[in-house]
């Protein structure tokens, strides 16, 4: 479910994206701090979003690690933004194994319990340190799975779950402009990746019968969707961009603007059509971005 | 009040023409139909208010007598409702048509509550399809929204207060974006469009010492 988030490259200046750089690799330092060298796989760039949006200033420091023993890097400093981006990765992380171990084949549902016996501890102390957020997610995520279950044929209900689970992470932000302008975008967030991610497993899940509420609320003609249930979709994953747009301007996002403007109207728009035109995997592979493999 | 150039977010050194330009950026940006049965309306409508003044503000340090007449010309960005249920001037739920207290109810964001007399209506006419819609565009469920909104449409055909939500939620290429934005999700395909991805793609592997390549 990971993987979709990204801003436009090409609406970025040199500095925005160094910046951003930075964060990840100042995200990755903190995991580390925080839950030791292996939870850094963890890491991806929907996380380092999840950063951006939390994180005022930061200062930045040079830095070597695993990734670049030799020349060090330009990383951000820890502060209590990335710490909580960092609980909040693995936490959704160990969730989403969790999952994958009920919903998978035998073979990957084995390497999803492997892997979430590895993060164990990490998922473990996570959850100590954010008992509101935990409890929330655990609910979500029960919630998500009963709708599954009786196989919800609604867009907008299975993907409130994960969208509830993301604005929960606002929860944990003090001022209170900050947490509504955040609840609302992280809502739309977790909404579009929800959905998104239906869309690109759409011809997998109809192969295997697997769970979609896209597949279930629009059904496929030849393997594909009617123009009009294309649209629907179309038009539901943008009206939920756009409410991250009008939910961005309400606040001062210092210097992550660039990229969450980059991301949220344009990266998340090329994304869409890229999964919508199936020629989103046509780079690295789906399991090969999801935030596992590719940074150990 | 804070610095006006600061609120415009141009110097004070700018011509007229450019705090004009910067007026119309901001206000466009914080329009109403941006916001309509958005729950941070009433955020975006503080921002209108503090353009707005900054805006009038200048126009009098710079023009002591015509500067009035000029601003009220753009005064129509502040007259449109953020919340479209305006005119109720209730003071409970005990007052009004039925229909008028699920608006008072969504006016005042109490969602649950407009729920909740909304489903006490048995007669499901275009105005309670449109009313659901209006609650679930609150809510964030949208496909539900535009569902809600169509129906209403295909009831009452002429009523505009329905087509409008509809158009705002299908957006139609009306909703603020910076200069320079200009990708949609397409429902038409177009293969050109993930090039920048791509170049997303470089971004993270640079930063993980390009072990693949894209």
């Amino acid at each position: 479910m990971f993987g979709y988030v990204r801003p436009a490259a090409d609406h970025l200046s040199e500095e925005e994206s160094r910046a951003y750089k930075a964060l990840y690799c100042g995200l990755c330092h903190t995991l580390g701090r925080r839950y030791g060298g292996v939870s850094r796989w963890i890491l991806n760039y929907d996380f380092t979003f999840l950063a951006a949006l939390l994180s005022g200033t930061v200062a930045t420091e040079q830095r070597r690690c695993i990734a670049s023993p030799f020349r060090a890097r330009t990383a951000a400093v820890g502060n209590d933004a990335l710490d909580l981006a960092a609980d909040c990765s693995v936490i959704l992380t160990g969730y989403k194994l969790r999952d994958e171990v009920l919903d998978s084949s035998f073979l990957r549902s084995q390497g999803c319990r492997a892997a979430g016996a590895v993060l164990g501890g990490a998922f473990r102390k996570a959850c100590e340190r954010r008992p509101r957020f935990a409890g929330h997610t655990k609910e979500e995520m029960a919630r998500l799975l009963s709708l599954e279950q009786r196989r919800c044929a609604t867009l907008d209900e299975p993907a409130d779950t994960f969208a509830s689970l993301l604005a929960g992470i606002a929860g944990e932000v003090e001022d209170p402009v900050q947490r509504r302008v955040l609840t609302q975008f992280l809502y739309h967030l977790g909404r579009w990746i929800y959905l998104v991610d239906a869309l690109d497993d759409l011809e997998k899940d109809a192969g295997e019968g697997q769970y979609n509420p896209i597949l279930l609320r629009c059904g496929l003609q030849d393997g594909k969707l009617s123009g009009e249930d294309r649209r629907s979709v179309v038009v539901t994953l943008d009206a939920s961009i756009r409410q991250m747009a009008a939910a961005f301007e309400l606040w001062d996002f210092g210097p992550w603007s660039g990229v969450i403007r980059a991301t949220v109207y344009d990266g998340l728009y090329r994304v869409g059509n890229a999964v919508l035109e199936g020629t989103f995997h046509a780079s690295p592979r789906k399991k090969d971005r999801g935030g596992k493999k590719e940074h150990i | 009040m804070n610095d006006p150039y600061k609120v415009l977010n141009v110097p004070s050194t700018a011509t007229d023409e450019e705090v004009k330009k910067a007026y119309r950026e901001l206000a466009r940006k914080y329009h109403p139909d941006n916001y309509h049965d958005n729950p941070l309306a009433d955020l975006a409508q503080e921002k209108m208010k503090e353009i707005n003044e900054a805006y009038s503000t200048i126009q009098k340090m710079r023009h002591q007598s015509g500067g009035q007449a000029s601003y009220s010309g753009q005064g129509g960005y502040s007259r449109s409702s953020y919340g479209g249920y305006g005119g109720y001037q209730q003071a409970d739920y005990s007052q009004g048509t039925p229909f008028q207290r699920v608006r008072f109810a969504i006016q005042r964001n109490d969602l649950n509550m407009a729920e909740q007399l909304l489903s006490a209506i048995s007669d499901h006419t275009a105005e309670w399809h449109f009313l659901r819609g209006a609650i679930c565009m609150r809510r964030g469920w949208l496909d539900e929204a535009r569902r809600s909104f169509q129906q209403a449409c295909a009831m009452d055909p002429g009523n505009g207060e329905y087509r409008q939500a509809l158009e705002r939620l299908e957006n139609s290429g009306q909703a603020y974006r910076p200069a320079g934005f200009e990708v949609f999700t397409s429902d038409c395909g177009s293969s050109n469009l993930c090039g920048g991805l791509l170049c997303s793609y470089c971004l993270c592997n640079s930063c993980i010492g390009g072990t693949m390549c894209c």
